[in-house]
């Protein structure tokens, strides 16, 4: 059927949705929660579990045959967090995206000061000012800035957007590219490279799916390139080059072995290789057990997936996140407002970015960065942020049929 | 309204090309891991494999020290030990106040140990035990051992540790083991190929091994130590073990040899009792073998202190104390012989045909010499002496005038002849040679000429003349075997000492008869100068000796006026030191021996009754009668003389 000349729905789909609601409805308030899509939330939080389930696997003592005390508080607290995501993800998703586009820039502007404030007062650790500490709680403003710039992207996109059925202007794009670079400078100062990365590719995920001319989006890619050689030897600090270096020596087949940063590479590479097809099964990975890689419980931790599950799970695990993905490029695709597209794909784009980013890098294919992946690696700042996301992309699902105005930016 | 160009379609377009791209880096993805997990799995699970199985070295178990009889004198002992393992604790100081409360841990020790688990959680090696106390009493051991079940973390067991039941009876002549140092390790090292180096130091790292440090243990240290095995074990990334695996027979640690010594313990233990506390040195040899049935040094230490690492305080109270308990006398010991050397001087003269049996010199308490009076120990005088009476009645004049007539380089080649200046290592550390002074000795040492006043002082065994217990048992023991071949042993089985030569040069049969004469006539015959010495109490036979008095310092001429010489009127640490030289039984001589009573004053009163006792004691359990090494030491083939099987590591 052809929708030339109709923006809303098909008479089909305007009945089942209609119907749907009607039929929902009948639960009174709870029937927006009714509404929720179950089985995709299911399936978020079970990845959630399968980090849980690896995590207890990471603390496994196989000498005693029981979790070792040292390590038995990485699935615990992974569990705990998955369990606070989960509500806060399921709240999220309930709240209208109009709500979602009036906090945009109050939640930008907060993040953007807390930033600031990281740079003069933030707590030092691991050689990077990234946490803020209020009394006991402690603040890593980098990570609720992910959220932040993507809604307040999106909601000036919304604001922005011509009501004459033309792309916006290129001074629009310039505005959103300024939102995007002004956190993302902040955070590459702490120095957080990989965050900064993160908020860069997601911002301009979300500029390039607001219709900029295809024209900038070569030429932004050509220049890219062109400077790449000039990034390697300015920007990046010495420790940042050597994982380059150690990554291109693993691709070109130079030796790695040793110990640094090719160590933890070495290692990982041993243990996804040894989980063959179908992997040594569930506690049973030598390599892990034995904790040869380094940071399996956070950034590695797909090694032990891979060795343990072997290819089959690595695989499967792979493909539940190319399915979210696809699933929520569907969520963007129905959205009826700019706002409700651009924040999906903006949410997308960053849990995609780490799960593809920390893929790579544990396969060797990417330099190592702290990229954690999605769900599944202990932190529980990343696990939240990332669940905020699905949040977002939930919300724009349940609310895609919402209006939202488009009277400029005040 | 949504045209073909609207932003609308644009962005739907831009979904497709974003899910195109994503494809494309699925498919990286999936590639890349089957080309791990497919293709080169194969080689990955051999790696990782690899990344696991380790050798781990397992030490051997050191070889004891057996006595003539093979009684234990050194053996490794199962002793209880309570350790902790720092990555199970939680809260390390807890534990070891808990432990505290059941067994005795100084505050000193919490602290070491405490050190010791932070700077192991720093290691990574927190699986490594940290030893809490290395040797329990029984009761300390099976009441930890109940309660250390509700305490997480803490290891209880026993483990394998050098014990030395006899204590201080044989600290000077096996020494003792204790955890190598530095110093060891390039002491041992030397001459060791760069490639056992590792496996070396990594052996000597094993909280279970030790290394000889003094004595015997050191001397012997390649014999005992054995040959260290591997253990396959898999182990994780910090080199904690996981599990055992099969174990290759061949790898296997190889326990290191046992080494029998010559000496009696029994005999030792009498020998050691009867100096009542004095300090002194009493050596008893078996005349016909040349076994060494008895070394004596008191007083001694306890080596079981050392072997697990002794602490500052209790060191430095050894090594101040006023009796010197850490001082090998018997061998290490040099001492002027004083008038046991008589025999030597005596010998000399007549080898070199200045004196006959039949010479006399007139003995007036005094002789005029080199423009000053040489005195006689007896004031008044022994009047006209020949040989058999200047032994029997030791008499100073006679020997002035003997020693002048011989001269100081034939008095010193006999002395050699005898042993004296020869370091007798026997096996031990801290051997000394003493000194036999002559006159190429003294251009050299002192740039000087000898002087002929210096060669009376050499006759009656004072001066620059320094002799060793051993020493002066040797000289004994060749003069009762009437100069005969004479090689001394310590080591009954074991390696070979190659430092240490034989008394094989010819002494006359017959001027021994006549010094044995000489000897019989001091304690068996009246006026000797240790009659009442004679007789072992056995209801039959005798002994012979010589009695002795070491100058501590030069007699003023005041306290030769006023007599004052002995007793309580001078301080102890001034007071001679005496000696006695004796064989037995006289008949038909077995054992020969040397007695120092440090301090003792007189060689007839103090040490003369030390040494009969000591005989006695020898002939009563029959101390010289075949070792229980004599089958094992007749086998004793050239390959596996003085070195274990194999190469030690």
């Amino acid at each position: 059927m052809s929708r030339e000349g109709f923006t809303g729905f098909t008479r089909g789909e305007a009945r089942v949705s209609a119907a749907r609601g009607v039929y929902f409805d009948r639960f009174g308030p709870f029937g927006k929660i009714a509404r929720l899509p179950w089985s995709i939330i299911l399936l978020i939080v079970g990845t959630g579990l399968v980090g849980t389930a690896m995590l207890f696997s990471v603390g496994w003592d196989p000498v005693s045959a029981a979790p070792s005390p040292d390590e038995a508080n990485l699935w615990r607290d992974h569990i705990t967090r998955l369990g606070v995501g989960f509500v806060l993800m399921i709240g999220l998703a309930l709240l209208p995206l109009s709500v979602w586009s009036r906090f945009a820039f109050p939640a930008y502007a907060a993040v953007i000061i807390l930033l600031v404030l990281v740079d003069f007062f933030g707590v030092m650790g691991g050689g990077a000012a990234r946490w803020l500490k209020v009394g006991p709680i402690q603040i890593q403003p980098s990570e609720p800035a992910k959220l932040a710039v993507t809604m307040a992207v999106a909601s000036f996109y919304q604001r922005m957007m011509p009501t004459n059925g033309q792309s916006p202007p290129l001074y629009v794009h310039g505005g959103a590219l300024l939102l995007v670079l002004i956190p993302a400078a902040l955070v590459f100062k702490q120095p957080n490279l990989s965050t900064a990365l993160a908020l860069t590719a997601s911002g301009a995920m979300i500029i390039f799916f607001a219709g900029i001319s295809m024209r900038y989006v070569l030429a932004a890619i050509a220049l890219g390139l062109v400077y790449v050689p000039a990034i390697y030897t300015f920007v990046l600090e010495p420790y940042q080059r050597e994982r380059v270096d150690t990554l291109i020596a693993g691709i070109t087949g130079e030796s790695t072995n040793g110990l640094g940063e090719s160590y933890q590479i070495e290692q990982a590479k041993i243990a996804i290789g040894a989980g063959g097809f179908s992997g040594r099964g569930y506690l049973q990975g030598i390599q892990s057990q034995q904790e040869y890689v380094p940071e399996q419980h956070t950034d590695f931790i797909l090694t032990i997936i891979a060795e343990e599950f072997g290819f089959i799970g690595a695989i499967a695990l792979l493909s539940v996140f190319a399915f979210l993905f696809a699933w929520s490029f569907m969520v963007a695709s129905k959205n009826r407002s700019w706002f409700g597209r651009l924040a999906t794909v903006g949410a997308t784009s960053t849990i995609a970015f780490f799960a593809i980013f920390n893929s790579g890098m544990v396969l060797g294919l990417l330099p190592v960065l702290g990229m954690p992946l999605p769900l599944i690696s202990y932190g529980g700042t990343a696990l939240i942020t990332v669940m905020a996301c699905f949040g977002l992309i939930l919300s724009a699902h349940l609310h895609r049929d919402e209006k939202l105005s488009t009277r400029g930016l005040f | 309204m949504a045209r073909r160009n609207s932003p609308e379609a644009d962005f739907d377009r831009r979904l497709l090309l974003a899910a195109g791209a994503g494809t494309a880096v699925f498919a990286t993805l999936v590639g890349r891991l089957s080309q791990l997990q497919l293709i080169e799995s194969d080689r990955y699970t051999k790696l990782a494999a690899e990344n696991h199985v380790r050798l781990v070295l397992a030490p051997p178990e050191r070889g004891q020290i057996l006595d003539r009889f093979a009684r234990p004198l050194a053996s490794q002992r199962q002793a209880g030990r309570v350790s902790v393992i720092p990555e199970r604790l939680e809260d390390a100081e807890a534990t070891l106040r808990q432990i505290a409360e059941h067994i005795d841990l100084p505050e000193t020790r919490v602290k070491r140990v405490l050190e010791e688990i932070s700077a192991s959680r720093i290691r990574r090696s927190g699986f490594v035990p940290v030893t809490v106390v290395q040797e329990l009493s029984y009761e300390e051991f099976a009441r930890l051992r109940v309660r250390a079940v509700e305490m997480e973390g803490v290891d209880v067991q026993m483990a394998s540790t050098r014990s030395y039941p006899r204590g201080r009876d044989f600290a000077h002549i096996l020494g003792y083991v204790a955890r190598a140092s530095a110093d060891d390790l390039t002491r041992l090292a030397e001459g060791r190929a760069p490639e056992d180096l590792e496996t070396f130091e990594e052996l000597f790292r094993h909280p279970d091994m030790r290394v000889g440090r003094q004595g015997m243990e050191r001397f012997a240290e390649d014999w005992l130590r054995g040959r260290p095995g591997r253990r396959r074990v898999v182990t994780n990334a910090h080199g904690r073990p996981m599990e055992e695996l099969e174990q290759d027979p061949t790898n296997a640690a190889v326990a290191g040899k046992d080494l029998y010594i010559t000496i009696d313990s029994e005999l030792q233990r009498v020998a050691i009792d009867r100096f009542e506390g004095e300090s002194g040195a009493a050596v008893v040899l078996d005349i016909a073998s040349g076994d060494v049935l008895a070394m004596v040094s008191t007083p001694a230490f306890d080596p079981n202190a050392f072997v697990n690492g002794i602490s500052g305080k209790d060191y430095a109270e050894l090594r101040d104390n006023s009796m010197s308990p850490l001082y090998p006398r018997a061998h290490g010991g040099v001492y002027p012989p004083g008038s046991t050397f008589k025999m030597v001087v005596a010998t000399a003269a007549l080898e070199a045909g200045v004196i006959d049996t039949k010479t006399r010199f007139t003995c007036h308490g005094r002789m005029w010499f080199g423009g000053r009076n040489w005195h006689c120990h007896k004031k008044g005088g022994h009047g006209s002496v020949d040989l058999h009476n200047g032994i029997k009645l030791s008499c100073d004049v006679y020997f002035y005038q003997v020693a002048r007539l011989a001269g100081v380089d034939k008095i010193a080649e006999v002395a050699r002849k005898f042993g004296f200046g020869e370091d007798w290592v026997l096996g031990m550390t801290g051997a000394r040679g003493g000194l036999v002074p002559d006159r190429a000795w003294k251009r050299k040492a002192r740039n000087e000429e000898w002087f002929e006043g210096e060669t009376l002082n050499f006759g009656i065994g004072q001066g620059q003349l320094g002799v060793t217990p051993v020493q002066l048992a040797l000289m004994t023991a060749r003069i009762a075997a009437e100069g005969k071949h004479f090689k001394p042993r310590l080591i009954g089985f074991g390696p070979d000492v190659p430092e240490d030569g034989e008394l094989d040069m010819p002494l006359d049969a017959e001027i021994m008869k006549l010094m044995k004469s000489g000897m019989f006539g001091v304690t068996s015959e009246p006026g000797g100068t240790a009659y009442r010495s004679g007789d072992l109490g056995l209801g039959g036979p005798r002994l012979a000796g010589k009695t002795g008095t070491a100058q501590v310092r030069n007699i003023s001429a005041a306290e030769r006026v006023s007599g004052v010489r002995t007793g309580d009127a001078i301080a102890r640490e001034l007071r001679d030191h005496a000696l006695f030289v004796a064989y037995a039984p006289t008949d038909n001589p077995r054992y020969a021996i040397s007695v120092v009573v440090e301090h003792g004053e007189g060689g007839s009163r103090t040490a003369a009754p030390v040494a009969r006792d000591i005989l006695a004691a020898a002939i009563k359990m029959d101390s010289g009668r075949t070792p229980a090494y004599s089958k094992r030491a007749a086998t004793k083939t050239p390959d596996t003389d003085g070195k274990p099987e194999g190469d030690p590591v």
